[in-house]
């Protein structure tokens, strides 16, 4: 009989037929979906996050298995719907004004939904003004605000000026390759992470204070 | 440099974004770039640029709106720019979406395409480039820059994981077509001190693949490409980007003579690269661009002068930014790190 626990290391593994398998053997066993999601799906995204930031893995295990996840999801989300569980958290995510790249953007956004945030993706070359009316409409709990350019950091700032402006209470996480701490400081974002992996833990705290 | 052995002063080489030259030209620079290499003096002199694409030439428009436009160029990769500046595109699409398209479609377009260079002009580019004294490279791309360019940064590298013979095949179609453009201009008369290799296999924190990966999947090509140079009496440089602390030593086992730009964000520093790599890895660049941007005198001149004593320590340095100029980086602090490498950059 499959158990929680196959179903995490399907995901570890990336192995996607067998992830979506055991979703549905544990969902027609009884298992509550809840514990499917985060016992199983979650929990290995999770070990795939950690050995990550560690680099024991790297991106394209990472990616493998973030897609078994979501192939799991599409037999399990309907299920949650039913049964009225949704993410926790909301976050909204983009790529700053001015900045086309979306490699990195799109590896976090990947690595939330892998931590069950529910993810809202503008894009890229997103304006203050979209990052504000996103997280009003989805009362977001996190704002991750991505650039590639050192050129294109100023709009970070802009973005962070218009959602304080705006009063959106969102914590507001910023990354990206020229980006440090001491610039989220400077602008004041609350939080920085530097890998996608580091993204998840750091706003899963941003979120709990 | 690349030899190891005794040289009058420090070469240089550098890349602008259209963006600082135009700062600059705000700022009293007059001549464009033509003057900032100049006064650089630059060493290097390029003399093609082989990015072999399956479908040369095609650029379809598909939209555009004031600001961006989405176009199919010739790898099938769809993408959306900008019209009136740089910077990394955004990626919306490959064509090249399987093993199968692979095979029927882009390989044997790949494999039928004539030249990605142009004989005439690198032969005129070497005979200048002899007449100023140059350091004579040809440049290219590697296979796992055209991976992701014909696959899509996620189908090739889950392919990386999943299905490891396809992305060694695209590699090695890619190299020989590749070798083809050197052989050619080989052939030709035009016979460089270098190959230049263009590839991004980190990022910030580190490679993108584990090295286990690389070793298995790129590396070949990768060396295939440097005994090539060796061959014909050439060194070889290889670019990436990112932190590549990791893979150094396969750098080293494929007979890489050279790394550029070594990326400071990424935590590349040659004060602790040159000591444990210098006496086998020339180093070329690494100077810190967020650095240079904050335009303070005393913090570019630290970061200039701490660097060029480790490279320098080792005979086997080069100076470069540490990718590219931006244009947070002002011409009063660029003359000043021009000024820094007159300076110190000797060493007589």
């Amino acid at each position: 009989m499959a158990d929680l626990n196959a179903l995490k290391e399907a995901v570890i593994k990336g192995d996607r037929a067998g992830a979506t398998k055991l979703t549905k053997e544990l969902l027609a066993a009884g298992t509550p979906p809840k514990a499917v999601l985060d016992e199983g799906l979650v929990a290995g995204m999770a070990v795939v996050g950690a050995r990550f930031k560690k680099n024991e893995v790297f991106v394209p295990e990472v990616l493998i298995a973030a897609r078994a996840m979501k192939e799991a999801m599409t037999i399990l989300e309907p299920v949650l719907v039913k049964a009225g569980i949704k993410p926790a958290h909301t976050a909204i995510i983009g790529t700053v004004q001015g900045d086309l790249h979306d490699i990195g953007k799109n590896l976090v956004a990947m690595m939330w939904k892998g931590a069950n945030f529910g993810v809202v993706d503008l894009g890229t070359n997103v304006s203050p003004q979209r990052f504000v009316d996103a997280a009003q409409e989805h009362k977001a709990s996190i704002v991750g605000l991505s650039s590639l350019l050192t050129t294109t950091m100023p709009a970070m700032k802009q973005a962070v000026v218009a959602l304080r402006a705006a009063n959106v209470t969102s914590k507001i996480l910023i990354g990206g390759a020229p980006v440090t701490q001491a610039f989220a400081q400077e602008i004041g974002a609350d939080g920085y992470a530097p890998d996608a992996a580091s993204a998840v833990d750091v706003a899963k705290k941003l979120v709990t204070t | 440099m690349m030899e190891h052995r005794d040289h009058d002063r420090v070469p240089r080489q550098d890349g602008y974004w259209p963006e600082t030259i135009a700062r600059w030209e705000g700022e009293g620079l007059r001549g464009g770039e033509q003057t900032v290499r100049t006064m650089l003096r630059r060493d290097f002199a390029g003399l093609c640029w082989s990015w072999p694409r399956p479908f040369p030439g095609r650029s379809e428009l598909l939209e555009e709106d004031e600001q961006t436009r989405v176009i199919i160029d010739g790898f099938g990769q769809k993408t959306r720019e900008w019209k009136s500046r740089s910077g990394t595109p955004e990626h919306l699409g490959w064509e090249c979406d399987s093993p199968r398209k692979w095979r029927e479609v882009f390989r044997p377009a790949l494999l039928g395409t004539g030249l990605h260079v142009s004989v005439e002009e690198s032969r005129k580019g070497f005979a200048e480039a002899r007449r100023r004294g140059a350091w004579c490279h040809f440049s290219g791309v590697e296979g796992f820059e055209a991976t992701r360019k014909m696959l899509g940064d996620e189908m090739s590298l889950m392919a990386m994981a999943e299905d490891p013979q396809w992305i060694r095949d695209v590699s090695a179609v890619h190299t020989d077509v590749l070798l083809r453009d050197f052989n050619a201009l080989w052939d030709a008369g035009v016979h460089p001190d270098g190959v230049w290799i263009y590839g991004d296999m980190a990022f910030n924190h580190a490679t993108v693949c584990s090295p286990a990966m690389y070793r298995d999947l790129i590396w070949p090509d990768h060396k295939r490409l440097a005994d090539w140079a060796h061959q014909h009496g050439c060194k070889f440089i290889y670019h990436t980007d990112g932190r590549i602390h990791a893979v150094l030593d396969l750098y080293v086992e494929a007979g890489f003579d050279c790394l550029q730009p070594l990326e400071a964000k990424a935590g590349m520093d040659v004060r602790e690269l040159c000591p444990a790599y210098g006496d086998r890895l020339a180093m070329f660049g690494n100077i810190d661009m967020t650095v240079a941007g904050t335009n303070d005198r005393e913090k570019v001149e630290h970061e200039v002068r701490s660097k060029l004593a480790a490279g320098m320590a080792t005979k086997a340095y080069a100076y470069h930014s540490d990718h590219s100029v931006p244009p947070t980086v002002s011409w009063e602090t660029y003359q000043w790190i021009v000024e820094l490498l007159d300076r110190y950059g000797n060493y007589a």
